[in-house]
């Protein structure tokens, strides 16, 4: 036993504990963190091989194949030799924090994927255990603070290292993380409504009955579309990885990293791509639900299981097949589709989700004054585009280049170029 | 039978956390002690520029454009804090629930027009400057470099 007399009045908690926590719950507790933990582990190091070995296949590479059979144990000898090699903090960076971002990266990717139901329900001498790590009530609320979390890993990296390429990474990543985080948090509002709960272990169950039943076609294929775009913004993944763009950031927020540290933010990149896979699959696939056997009548251990997995790994399959045939996005582009597209979108969804459970004259009312919502949005547009011109501009153009006069088509006038090494140059 | 109890769910979450700390703490530890030992040079420890030894500090200062984001990110998410509530008890509040959270959400949506129409949500270069600039050939290109070459040489020499 916890001592809970001890901790209680402590806390101001005495509901939480007064049912005590036996030794067998603790012992069921630890066992299942530790295998959550290893298993999280093993995955991404096989989710990095898999994908360096599927992107070389896709661009008629060989890809890793000297460490091991098909080169598997390739990531885990980058790793060994990572611990060999020198740590560096730049002189330029403020140390403390510098040191602070990689667990600020690694353990919200940790924590997310404790709230995934992976299978059924387990009975081992009459004592009934989840096949979860946890299921609080508030599951869905701790995915959501979590990737908030993750947010300050990137941005006090790229601040902390005094260096400019991670501090641009860093800015872009925390704008775009933040911008779809607001359309994520609204699709995943549908997936509640519906079910009427947080606990992501209710949201699986109640998408079990029936195969339409699954999220994905009760909530209209469409919310389920919005949520992948916004998880792959989130993830910073190929289109959207404007945060690590390679060929103008030189490797984004951690380019300063070296060593372990640098290690840290891949494991977590990766731990990221695996959990919100998982995260997809619980909120719209149905979880450990699959066509035989059902999970709610099953009892069957094992088939479950494997449901999930196959549907988990389908998203890692995809997410690596957009990093291999999509083009990075501009970041106007990304902004302009997050802020501009998926939030009115995602709202309007919502709404008419709501509608459509209440009754269908209120659906049918909603649709009109989303119908209506629309076009006023679509005047916003070209009136907004009018206000990018640069004399009733509300903030000063971004990417604003100040060109030596003589190359101007039409000659300047005052106010319009600004004076700037461009300009001293060109005199 | 034992009850399930909150207290061993957020347990678990809180094991989790202690044992990734543990993880990341003990490969820490274990990279200094693998990891070579000796001072770097004053170049390694230098602000990654590509190679080229970094004449300016490090920057400061980014867009304002980016806190603006920042900032409309707080309505909207304060607006998805209150849909929550909202959406988990939606059977039981039924019409009423649904006109309060379209009233809601029409405001909301006002001030998403509005930022919209003001021009805050954009980020595409100026169409002015885009007009201002010439079609591009390979002599205007040399042109451009070699005025832009020009600026901060002649800057730094004097």
């Amino acid at each position: 036993m916890i001592a809970p007399a001890l901790l209680s009045p402590l806390l101001g908690t005495e509901a939480l504990f007064d049912q005590g926590v036996g030794w067998f719950v603790l012992v069921v507790v630890v066992i299942k963190v530790l295998v959550a933990f290893a298993v999280l582990m093993g995955a991404v190091i096989l989710m990095i091989w898999f994908e360096r070995k599927l992107i070389s296949d896709m661009q008629s590479r060989i890809g890793p194949n000297r460490a091991g059979p098909w080169g598997l144990l390739q990531t885990l000898a980058d790793g060994i030799k990572l611990f060999f090699k020198e740590d560096l903090i730049p002189d330029q960076s403020d140390r403390f924090v510098f040191k602070l971002a990689p667990y600020l990266a690694l353990l919200p990717a940790l924590l997310i994927f404790t709230v995934v139901p992976v299978g059924g329900i387990i009975v081992i001498s009459g004592h009934p255990i989840q096949l979860q790590v946890a299921d609080p009530p508030i599951g869905i609320l701790l995915v959501l603070a979590m990737s908030s979390i993750a947010v300050y890993g990137v941005m006090l990296a790229g601040w902390s290292s005094g260096s400019k390429y991670p501090l641009l990474g860093s800015v872009r990543a925390s704008a775009q993380m933040i911008s779809y985080e607001a359309a994520l948090g609204l699709t995943v509002v549908a997936v509640v409504l519906i079910t009427g709960s947080l606990s992501t272990r209710r949201i699986v169950i109640s998408q079990s009955p029936n195969f339409w039943d699954w999220n994905f076609f009760r909530l209209g294929v469409v919310p389920f579309i919005l949520f992948m775009i916004a998880i792959t913004a989130e993830l910073t993944r190929p289109p959207f990885d404007l945060t690590e763009a390679d060929s103008e950031l030189v490797g984004g927020f951690n380019t300063e990293y070296s060593s372990l540290r640098f290690a840290l933010f891949y494991l977590a990149e990766f731990m990221n791509t695996i959990t919100m896979s998982a995260i997809v699959v619980t909120l719209f696939l149905g979880g450990p639900d699959g066509p035989i056997p059902r999970f709610i009548p099953t009892s069957d251990v094992w088939m479950p299981i494997l449901w999930f997995l196959i549907k988990t790994f389908a998203f890692l399959f995809i997410y690596v097949w957009l990093r291999a045939a999509l083009p990075r996005l501009r970041y106007d582009q990304l902004m302009d589709l997050g802020w501009k597209r998926l939030i009115p979108f995602t709202l309007a969804w919502l709404l008419l989700v709501a509608a459509f459970v209440l009754s269908g004259w209120w659906g049918l009312g909603i649709a009109l004054a989303v119908v209506a919502a629309g076009f006023l949005l679509t005047r916003a547009f070209a009136v907004g585009q009018g206000r990018e011109d640069l004399d009733q501009a509300v903030l000063p153009p971004i990417g604003r280049r100040v060109l030596p006069p003589q190359l101007l088509r039409t000659p300047p006038t005052a106010g319009d170029v600004g004076p700037g090494p461009g300009s001293e140059g060109a005199s | 039978m034992i009850k399930p109890t909150l207290v061993d769910q957020y347990l678990a979450i809180f094991l989790l956390l202690v044992v990734g700390v543990l993880f990341a703490a003990g490969s820490f530890v274990a990279s200094a002690t693998l990891g070579p030992k000796k001072k770097p040079s004053g170049a390694k420890v230098a602000p990654y520029e590509c190679g080229i030894v970094p004449d300016k500090e490090p920057p400061s200062r980014f867009p304002v454009r980016f806190y603006l984001v920042a900032m409309i990110f707080i309505i909207f998410d304060i607006e998805i804090v209150f849909l929550y509530p909202f959406a988990v008890i939606f059977r039981q509040l039924g019409s009423f629930g649904l006109v309060e959270v379209l009233i809601f959400s029409v405001v909301v949506f006002v001030s998403l027009l509005y930022l919209v129409s003001t021009g805050a949500l954009s980020w595409g270069p100026a169409k002015r400057l885009q007009s201002g600039m010439p079609s591009r050939t390979s002599e205007s290109t040399i042109t451009r470099i070699t005025a832009e070459a020009d600026g901060p040489s002649t800057h730094q020499a004097a």
